[in-house]
């Protein structure tokens, strides 16, 4: 396959990643395996912030790939942590210079093969969000348009994956909300159904319901779900406590606070 | 033509004018109206395709449709919601009693001659529909159009915001604040299942029935029989406990 057939397949895969099931390990890992395929570089891995702030190794083209980037994690230096703090590119670093930048993670380096280090930061809209590792084991420089290539590879990533957090957040809220709606629904229908069963006002027939929750230790909308489904019987629920003040004032729903004007 | 974000900025803007009157989510509704000349909107929470009710009506006639389609189970915000596009009708007497049968001859007596409805959705999410009217049969210009689903975008990411600060289980009270979700309908719904021994949810179908067929707000019906003036077993309202045979409503 030509080096360009190869860039569309990856955009494409890219994409595709994008339409169901996303998940971001495997967007990472394609970008990963295919940075090798595309570049002249021999191994590729990304490392992602978590939400706390600390870099994690998300993806490695090989095992050896992943524990390098796992001791340059553990070490707190080399070219992934520094690219991800400075949010700049680093390219083209022989190992045999950076023995006093990286003294630990060089030497690790060059045990494990390689020549040189290229980090590229994953951000958009100034936000850096993580950093996608290259190395090779060749000596001599990576081309001006590999690391073009590689950028925006990088790019696109990080684009379906800030698209991914934003969708997953509106799912999250939009199913709070239809969740919390539920639960209301289910609560009204509960009232109803004891409030016909036993003669009580829909405010007297949900202190009933919260009354019996309370002595039993349910969840309020548990209850409320058994009583609408009719799972839980009606005439089982604890009779409400007749306290002097409810008596007195039979109409008021809040006993110990004056009654709501009608 | 503008770039969708400048409509946004624009609809913003207008927004903030509308917050000075403390009107909430009405704004929305409001500004939709204007912008796009239609005669009144409406915004429209669904979930697993039914609708909850409405966020924010601009006048009577939006009520009405929105009951109607609550009611009746049909209609232009559940369809856009359902097939997450844009659902037309610049002209309900000409075509669209195909596509809504029982609904298009109701919102045609109360005066709607054209409806848009816009889904509201970001990504794959969909939390319901901006539905707008006209008096008049007429399709919607480009512009208005553009504004339509601008004015969506704008409304989905407002629900979303507000619901973000709500507390853990509940609606945002921002949200509830001039919305009617129809509880006083689930509410009716228990009390007709124990009347007639059946499940909530065929309860309401009942009760949307008989608000269909006595050709009255569901609220209405369902205000009356929570309030003991109304049962849907034949009992008497007055008397207490629901007679031993279970009469049918139809």
């Amino acid at each position: 396959m030509t080096r360009e057939a190869l860039l569309v397949r990856t955009l494409v895969e890219l994409a595709d990643n994008l339409v169901d099931d996303f998940d971001v390990i495997d967007v990472l890992t394609v970008l990963s395996d295919r940075c090798v395929e595309v570049l002249d570089v021999d191994s590729a891995g990304v490392m992602l912030a978590a939400p706390g702030g600390e870099l994690q190794v998300v993806a490695s083209s090989s095992d050896a790939m992943r524990g390098l980037e796992l001791f340059e994690l553990q070490a707190n230096e080399g070219p992934c942590v520094d690219c991800f703090v400075s949010g700049e590119p680093i390219v083209n670093l022989e190992l045999s210079a950076v023995d006093d930048r990286w003294p630990r993670f060089a030497q690790r380096a060059v045990a494990d093969g390689f020549h040189s280090v290229h980090a590229l930061p994953m951000h958009l809209r100034g936000i850096t969000v993580g950093a996608l590792n290259l190395f090779r084991l060749a000596p001599g420089s990576l081309h001006d348009e590999d690391v073009l290539v590689a950028q925006a590879l990088a790019d696109v990533a990080t684009i379906a994956i800030i698209q991914h957090q934003a969708s997953v957040d509106a799912a999250v809220l939009n199913t709070q909300l239809s969740e919390a709606l539920n639960s209301r629904i289910i609560i009204e229908q509960a009232k109803g159904k004891v409030s016909e069963a036993s003669g009580l006002d829909m405010e007297r027939s949900f202190q009933r319901i919260r009354n019996h929750a309370r002595n039993h230790n349910l969840r309020l909308t548990e209850l409320a779900r058994g009583i609408a489904a009719g799972t839980t019987s009606i005439v089982g629920l604890d009779p409400l406590p007749r306290s002097p003040q409810v008596r007195a004032i039979s109409s008021n729903p809040w006993p110990g606070r004056e009654a709501p004007a009608s | 033509m503008t770039m969708p974000d400048d409509r946004v900025s624009a609809i913003m803007a207008r927004l903030a004018f509308h917050e000075v009157d403390g009107s909430g989510t009405l704004a929305l509704c409001e500004v939709a109206a204007e912008l796009t000349g239609a005669s009144g909107a409406s915004i429209m929470l669904l979930s697993d395709e039914l609708a909850r009710g409405s966020l924010c009506t601009t006048d009577g006639v939006a009520v009405h449709l929105d009951d109607l389609q609550f009611t009746l189970g049909e209609g232009p915000s559940l369809e856009a919601h359902a097939r997450g596009c844009p659902v037309l009708e610049p002209d309900l007497a000409l075509h669209a009693s195909v596509r809504w049968p029982v609904l298009v001859p109701l919102v045609v007596a109360a005066g709607v001659r054209a409806v848009f409805a816009f889904p509201l959705r970001i990504g794959a999410v969909r939390l319901g529909a901006v539905t707008l009217f006209r008096d008049v049969p007429g399709p919607l210009d480009d512009s208005q159009y553009a504004d339509a689903q601008a004015l969506a975008v704008v409304a989905s990411r407002t629900v979303l915001a507000l619901q973000a600060n709500a507390p853990p289980g509940s609606v945002a009270a921002e949200l509830e604040e001039g919305a009617n979700f129809h509880f006083v309908v689930h509410q009716a719904a228990g009390m007709v299942s124990v009347q007639l021994n059946i499940g909530v949810t065929e309860a309401l179908v009942r009760l949307r029935a008989h608000a269909f067929q006595t050709e009255r707000s569901i609220d209405d019906v369902c205000r009356d029989v929570v309030e003991r003036r109304l049962r849907l077993d034949g009992g008497d309202p007055g008397g207490r406990g629901a007679p031993t045979v279970i009469a049918t409503d139809g």
